[in-house]
């Protein structure tokens, strides 16, 4: 089929399937500019990164970003390939740690840095694959949680203190100079910009891929995929490769942007977070990964602002306030809305067509 | 006798996740007699019989048992109506020992004494084997064990989804006595793959086609149709 | 011979285990006995090693069998099991600490769960209205609104005995100290806080009906149009009779509150500890029933939502605790038949504790603590027998493990199978609730009790096999065993080959190596120990 489209009408087709996305891009780009506006902060100021509303909004948009590309990763993983991890935040916690540590006791640039961390992300994946052919469904889960919670627990431990900073976190990283997210904060949100919307295409290259196609066979039923003739095994490591070298990497530009590297980060309940972001925004769908974060990340914050200790709670009841009344996630429903509307439509012109149905 | 409807199934319409699987089927099922769902692999046979017991609840359609309406309600209050159901592939259980298994059965305390004689003439087999988990049984005493354990209660309508599936002959043979000697006593609605064990059971027969009932009457009037036979029975 | 090498045959997993633990108890003991840095009292130290690491498993058993049960038979993950866990041990400790505030606390759940008692009624009279559609659905929203409007107002003026998190005068540590000592603080006679005594048991009764009606409402609201309603059924005499005893129950509560106060005040600590055991376990139960009810059912077919929603409740109830208990750490004692130190003590004999109440025993030469280490596990293997025996003697056991299998067929012969789910949930919620009470005198109380209970028993029940029963007892014991000896070995240290100083594993390591053993075992066993192959 895609032979038959020219050159031009599949850049045309890109416009057309991509219009949310890409309108929700432009927005983002004008975003700073508009807050400033609104705010009544002028142009050169805000160039300046002088602080205001739009320095502000800009770094919520930039953890948005964080985690966004975090939960694209893991909806690739189990939203796509059906591994259910609940070691993911281990990647994004090895991201963080050794950029962290690398930069602060090593003093290293961020090139090699960048090729450590994907050296990692790889390593790791073949760590958790050790199971992988023998070990499915739920039980994989929770080898994936046990792996990840010794990392957590040697994270927080008092001999690796002097790198790690046990329970308290990792200080006193000094980032690069030209990305310095507080001198240069409306730099580092384009960059962010351009890493989450680069991923974004990638993986939908990936997903629309025949090797993606495999992975979804695989999540709906691995014994059919198998007597296809396909070794799982490989389309499951590849999945969890490229998922894991990209958390390890959001996990880097976490351990850049933010003064203090908790080791809440590399915790289970970060893995469960990732997993309520795909969820809100819906399993199995790249934009729902996107929209997820997006309402995770403002929800949370906003109910800590508003209603401090309590929001804890809060936030227990909106998941499962959105478990119960909004089962397939924000862009699931809308899917599945859209679905039943065409249906309906189709029976109701076979009716005016007195066709029967054959 | 035999004018009396014991079931009938009004045109429902079954959904499993987002799939139509029964799109419109009609089944009368008189009491006293047996009446085979034909159909190829996929139709929605086994479907049919899962929508009458409420394990897959039609959306609409109308489903009546002895003159009360039954679609919707929940399973369980379905089969304490008097419906015994057995599933396709022998589903007994595996970790339960034959006498567990006809024991999980009752409705009432006291069930398998009343029935314990008709169960073990019927199946003689299963007497010796009483203590045995299930795991253990051959493929045949399975399926006996799953037919026995819908006997167990006083059951006015038998569904039996592919009795003969996966037997030896002989068996076979065995499991169509068994089920004869049945219809003496109750109604049975059969799914049956094996055109030669349906044709020799029952004595109606209803087709079921893409989910939906294509054709239904005498059993005795499909053996020499052939056209009908060509049409909806042999392999595509 | 031959039925030896059957049995043998049969049950091959469970002489693997024993054999793997043997090596474990052999290895693990060599270890120690060989040890130079031990000096003299060796065998003690492999003795009271291995009844630790059979205290540790018995606790962690008592959450995983559940947790496996539950999971065995709905398919629903848990993951709020290990909170609940923790909850047990604070309405136990508080029971066993402030019998005073937990007789507080009992009047208005009292009142309000009456209200949901007359559920049923509400379900009948409202069949028999047949209202329009639209206000069947409007409704029970405005009765939901009217309720928590009505409960705002009175719940928070009921008086209920409680202690200012942060600071430690008043905490009930230091009334447990004092109460320990003989200085008993009298209760003083509860009032309402602004309004009259009257119109706030009021409101709380009127609000757990609200409640109530609320709740038929819905489910009528759910129901399908044409299924079966209890019409034929008689009028519910019994949830009207059961309403008005518990209302009553909680007003006579209400009005003789000092007296009773002050009797479960002056009661001994070994009562006090059963009641709170059984409180805890109640407590437990009743959560279990109200999230599986509730929240679960609605659910079973998307069992990933299942999970996230056990979540949502786990942090849901860490945060309840935080805010009603605070974070800071408690401490609970042991029961006055464990906690002797007087005469006679250590005992020489099992027949000495039990006449001098001794908190020790000498085993071996060497001090072994009666609650912790013969208590616990002796605990342990009670349950582990009832439950066994409730599994393989009883129909609800038997519809159990059929249901294990395939709850759909079971379904499909007659049986109520929601029924059953919500049973076995709110048992197994309970015994993990009661794990909860038996371990907090070992360890202590803190929030983040649950969350290492849960890593625990999960990695217990990968090795034992998931929804196997007996796995989930070989699983807790397996891991209890090699954390206590772990830990034993991080206090000793082992002698290496090639190493100068004997390599003392960090506390750290025991989690890794717990880990590291299901990763090992997983490999070979994928299904784990007794899990039955797919």
């Amino acid at each position: 089929m895609e032979n038959t489209i020219t050159e031009q009408n599949g850049i045309s087709l890109f416009f057309k399937n991509n219009l949310g996305i890409l309108i929700t891009i432009l927005c983002l780009i004008l975003m700073p500019f508009v807050i400033s506006l609104i705010d009544g902060q002028s142009i050169p100021s805000l160039l300046a990164n002088e602080s205001g509303q739009s320095k502000f909004y800009q770094g919520l948009a930039i953890e948005i970003f964080i985690l966004a590309v975090f939960a694209l990763s893991y909806d690739l993983l189990f939203g796509f390939t059906g591994l259910l991890s609940f070691g993911h935040a281990m990647f994004f916690g090895v991201g963080a740690y050794l950029t962290g540590i690398m930069l602060k006791s090593f003093g290293w640039t961020l090139l090699p840095i960048l090729a450590l961390l994907v050296l990692a992300g790889i390593l790791m994946a073949l760590i958790f694959s050790i199971v992988l052919p023998r070990v499915k469904g739920i039980t994989f889960a929770l080898v994936t949680l046990g792996i990840a919670q010794v990392f957590y627990i040697v994270i927080q431990s008092r001999e690796m203190a002097d790198y790690a900073g046990a329970e308290i976190g990792l200080q006193g990283v000094t980032p690069p100079e030209f990305l310095n997210p507080i001198e240069h904060r409306l730099r580092f949100y384009y960059i962010g910009l351009v890493i989450l919307f680069a991923v974004y295409f990638l993986y939908k290259r990936f997903v629309d891929s025949p090797t993606g196609h495999v992975c979804v066979a695989i999540r709906e039923n691995e014994d059919r995929a198998t007597m296809l003739g396909y070794n799982t095994f490989y389309f499951k490591l590849a999945a969890l490769t490229i998922s894991g070298i990209t958390a390890t990497l959001a996990g880097g530009i976490h351990g850049i942007y933010n003064p203090i590297i908790r080791p809440a980060i590399a915790s289970s309940h970060f893995t469960i977070a990732a997993l309520l972001m795909i969820l809100i925004g819906g399993i199995g769908t790249l934009s729902g990964a996107l929209i997820g974060a997006a309402v995770f990340k403002l929800l949370s914050f906003f109910l800590e602002k508003w209603f401090g200790g309590a929001s804890q709670v809060l936030i227990g009841l909106v998941y499962i306030l959105l478990v119960l009344f909004l089962p397939y996630g924000i862009v699931g429903t809308i899917r599945a809305r859209s679905f039943r509307w065409k249906q309906g439509w189709q029976r109701w012109m076979k009716i005016l067509r007195f066709k029967q149905p054959s | 006798m035999k004018n009396n409807i014991l079931l009938e199934v009004q045109d429902i319409q079954t959904f499993i996740g987002q799939f139509h699987i029964l799109q419109g089927v009609n089944v009368q099922v008189p009491e006293g007699s047996i009446v085979a769902l034909l159909g190829r692999n996929g139709a929605g046979k086994t479907t049919t019989l899962k929508s009458i017991l409420g394990l897959t609840p039609p959306k609409e359609g109308k489903v009546v048992f002895s003159g009360t309406e039954i679609q919707g309600r929940r399973s369980y209050e379905i089969a304490d109506m008097g419906i015994g159901y057995v599933p396709e592939h022998r589903a007994i259980f595996q970790d339960l020992s034959v006498l567990e298994n006809l024991r999980i059965a009752e409705r009432e305390k006291g069930d398998l004494e009343k029935k314990e004689e008709l169960i073990f003439s019927l199946f003689p087999d299963l007497k010796r084997l009483i203590m045995l988990p299930g795991t253990n049984l051959s493929g045949g005493q399975q399926q006996m064990l799953a037919v026995a354990r819908a006997l167990v209660p006083d059951n006015e309508l038998l569904l039996i989804d592919e009795p003969s599936e996966g037997l030896a002959p002989v068996l076979i043979e065995e499991m169509m006595d068994a089920i004869q000697q049945l219809s003496a006593e109750t109604t049975v609605l059969l799914v049956e793959q094996n055109f030669i064990v349906a044709s020799r059971l029952a004595e109606n027969y209803v087709i079921i086609e893409e989910g939906h009932s294509a054709k239904s009457g005498k059993m005795a009037d499909l053996i020499n149709d052939q056209e009908t036979i060509r049409r909806y029975l042999e392999a595509a | 011979m031959k039925p030896l090498l059957g049995s043998f045959r049969k049950n091959r997993t469970l002489w693997i285990t024993l054999c793997a633990l043997i090596i474990i108890f052999t290895l693990g003991a060599r270890g120690l006995v060989d040890n130079e840095a031990v000096g003299g009292e060796r065998y003690q130290d492999v003795v009271i090693t291995i009844l630790r690491g059979f205290s540790t498993g018995s606790i962690i058993f008592l959450v995983a069998s559940g947790f496996s049960i539950i999971f065995g038979l709905m398919n629903v993950l848990n993951m709020a099991h290990g909170a609940l866990f923790m909850i047990g041990a604070y309405v136990g400790w508080t029971v066993f600490v402030r019998p005073d505030t937990a007789v507080d606390a009992l009047v208005p759940i009292l009142l309000l769960a009456g209200g949901f008692f007359l559920i049923p009624l509400w379900d009948r009279l409202l069949n028999k209205l047949k209202m329009p559609s639209w206000l069947m659905k409007t409704w029970p929203w405005l009765g939901l609104i009217l309720a928590s409007v009505v409960l705002i107002f009175t719940l928070p003026k009921y008086p209920i005995t409680s202690w200012d998190v942060g600071s430690y005068q008043i905490s009930p540590t230091n009334y447990a100290f004092a109460a320990s000592q003989g200085q008993l603080v009298t209760p003083e006679p509860k009032q309402f806080l602004g309004i009259s005594p009257l119109l706030g048991l009021g409101g709380i009764l009127l609000g757990g009906l609200l409640a109530g009606i609320t709740v038929a409402g819905f489910v009528i609201s759910r129901r399908p149009a044409t299924a079966g309603t209890s019409e034929g059924k008689a009028f519910p005499w019994e949830t009207l009779s059961l309403f008005l005893a518990i209302a009553i129950l909680g007003l006579v509560i209400h009005y003789y509150n000092t007296p009773i106060s002050n009797f479960l005040l002056g009661l001994d600590s070994t009562l006090l500890f059963i009641l709170a055991i059984l409180v805890a376990v109640g407590t437990g139960a009743l959560i279990g029933i109200l999230v599986e009810t509730t929240m679960i059912r609605p659910l079973y077919e998307t069992h990933i939502y299942v999970l996230m929603l056990t979540l949502g409740v786990q942090s849901i109830i860490i945060e309840i605790v935080r805010s009603a208990w605070g974070s800071p750490e408690f401490t609970m004692h042991r029961p006055s038949i464990f906690a002797g130190t007087g005469e006679g003590c250590p005992a020489e004999s099992l027949g000495a504790i039990l006449k001098n109440n001794c908190s020790t025993i000498r085993v071996l030469g060497g001090r072994v603590r009666t609650y912790n280490e013969l208590f616990i596990p002796l605990l342990g293997i009670v349950v582990l027998v009832a439950v066994w025996l409730l599994l393989q003697r009883t129909r609800l056991g038997m519809i159990v493990r059929a249901g294990v299998q395939d709850s759909e067929m079971v379904e499909a012969l007659g049986i109520n199978v929601q029924k059953i789910f919500t049973t076995v949930f709110a048992l197994g919620v309970g015994l993990a609730a009661m794990g909860g009470v038996i371990g907090a005198p070992s360890t202590g109380l803190t929030t983040t009790l649950g969350d290492s209970l849960l890593i625990n028993m999960l990695v217990a029940l990968a090795i034992g096999g998931l929804t196997s029963y007996p796995g989930s007892a070989a699983g807790a014991l397996i891991v209890g065993l090699l954390q206590q000896f772990v830990i034993k070995y991080g206090q000793i240290g082992i002698n290496i080959p090639f190493m100068e100083e004997p390599f003392k594993p960090t506390p750290p390591l025991v989690p890794a190596l717990t880990v590291f053993l299901m990763v090992i075992i997983l490999l070979v066993m994928p299904q784990g120990l007794f899990g039955r192959k797919e």
